[in-house]
């Protein structure tokens, strides 16, 4: 016998409510300075990811009240501005057992969960309206995954855990241009989260040049291999640059043998993992293409 | 309640208090003097409302103060001062929205590509230049070229960035992204 639509409706609607449940014991309230609340999730023992713009430039302390009613003194432990993960510590708070979403895919269900602004729990349920590949960030941090969910939440709402329809955690929500909703993937908060715990920042390259796209004149693109590159507009006095000799008015066009046909090539080679390193830097100038030695430095902090 | 307008002359607009406790609202009352206008109690014919979060707006603009709820026309933080507050009543009095310039947040965004047309490297300098308020003698002794290619650049700025004049230019081009690294 076939059953009614509604109780098929029903019976969605039941299940919903037990993955918002289910994955509950996950979210953190968190207060800081006693007034302003935001979302946060309790990602391991004794820590909790926040959303690191949502998060006042200063604060001292701020508490935070778990699903099961405890409350805790949280510590600022580390943040990252480039992947929007700030961490705060809260003692010895036993985290609930997760899993990582499977791949994510455009038009299946996800589950946002946070709080309001008065610290009542907030679940909201949309689908996810678009799956991209790994982007760059503002600041320069690789995000792994671009997961976009057709949600609105309050800014409140912000850094808590979001779900897929088997319970697996796809992220944390941020708000992204416009405040559309955007997922900070799992792989990318493990990625951070033992360096920011450990060091409470994550190191970047840094090459001391703020730059513009422009195109190559023609009569050197044989030379450079290509039509565009970086000029540069200001060069940060004792930065790497200007230690390799770069000026003002310098089109930077390949850096240890990439192409810098675009902000996201050059993004792309300052990693942590660059810092130190000497890398071969062609540039044009006055005509002619040259190359000079730049060692990468770390990026000063703001 | 009144629907009345305020009168462009007058200075003053009546400010209807609503809060949740006696003293807040004598509190509030006293920064709407501060702030140049007169305060009435809840109920009293007004131009404007004035809240601390706690009242329904009830059809009449209403400025709160140190809350963040999107239903209000007016949002201030709490240690706003005089000439913002009163700013913020003059503004949602005459119908517009008000809100503190740091909760625009840009939110998480990816470094984008610049859009095309790229600029070549030339129109950026005239741009530079441009933009210092240089005319196009002055541009031309500075870059070493002649009047007439730094005409010829500039009209490919106006191309590019479909700008008329040179200010559109300067304006648009100065909006195209530039990234530290």
């Amino acid at each position: 016998m076939t059953e009614p639509a509604e109780d098929m409706l029903s019976r969605l609607s039941k299940a919903l409510a037990a993955r918002a449940a289910a994955a509950g014991p996950l979210v953190a309230s968190v207060a800081v300075r006693g007034r302003e609340r935001l979302s946060g999730t309790l990602w391991r023992q004794g820590l909790v990811v926040v959303s690191e713009q949502a998060l006042p430039r200063r604060f001292d302390e701020a508490e935070v009240r778990l699903a099961d009613g405890r409350r805790l003194d949280a510590r600022l432990a580390g943040r990252d501005p480039a992947t929007n993960v700030a961490l705060l510590r809260v003692g010895e708070a036993a985290a609930p057992a997760w899993s990582p979403a499977a791949d994510p895919q455009p038009g299946a269900l996800a589950m946002t969960l946070g709080v309001d602004g008065a610290g009542a729990s907030s679940v909201r349920v949309g689908a996810i309206r678009h799956v991209g590949p790994e982007w760059h960030s503002r600041a320069g941090g690789r995000i792994d995954r671009r997961i976009m969910l057709d949600l609105r939440i309050e800014p409140s709402e912000e850094g808590g855990p979001v779900i897929d329809m088997t319970g697996g955690l796809l992220g944390i929500s941020t708000l992204g241009p416009r405040r559309r909703l955007l997922v900070i993937p799992t792989a990318t908060v493990e990625r951070v989260l033992e360096p920011l715990a450990h060091n409470g920042r994550i190191a970047r390259g840094w090459l001391g040049v703020a730059v513009q796209r422009v195109t190559v004149p023609e009569e050197l693109r044989a030379a450079a291999g290509q039509t565009e590159g970086l000029m540069a507009l200001a060069v940060a006095e004792n930065g790497p640059a200007a230690a390799a000799g770069v000026l003002m008015g310098d089109i930077l066009v390949a850096l240890d043998g990439t192409g810098l046909t675009g902000m996201t090539r050059l993004a792309g080679l300052l990693g942590a993992e660059a810092v130190g390193k000497r890398f071969a830097l062609r540039l044009i100038r006055a005509g002619a293409v040259h190359s000079v030695e730049v060692t990468i430095a770390e990026r000063p902090s703001q | 309640m009144s629907t009345a307008r305020p009168d462009p002359g007058a200075l003053r607009l009546r400010v209807a208090v609503v809060a949740a406790g006696d003293g807040v609202a004598a509190r509030l009352a006293a920064r709407v003097v501060e702030s140049g206008h007169h305060p009435v109690a809840a109920g009293e014919p007004c131009d404007v409302l004035l809240t601390d979060g706690a009242g329904a707006a009830g059809g009449v603009p209403a400025v709160a103060i140190g809350v963040e709820a999107d239903d209000f026309a007016g949002l201030l933080p709490a240690d706003a001062g005089p000439a913002a507050l009163d700013a913020a009543l003059r503004a949602v009095a005459a119908g517009l929205c008000v809100r503190p310039a740091q909760s625009l947040s840009p939110g998480f965004a990816a470094l984008s590509e610049e859009p095309a047309p790229v600029l070549t490297p030339r129109e950026v300098e005239v741009l530079a230049a441009l933009a210092e308020g240089l005319g196009t003698k002055a541009v031309a002794r500075r870059l070493a070229i002649s009047p007439h290619t730094v005409k010829f650049h500039i009209e490919g700025l106006f191309r590019k960035l479909d700008a008329a004049t040179r200010a559109e230019a300067v304006a648009k081009g100065l909006r195209r992204q530039i990234v530290e690294f």
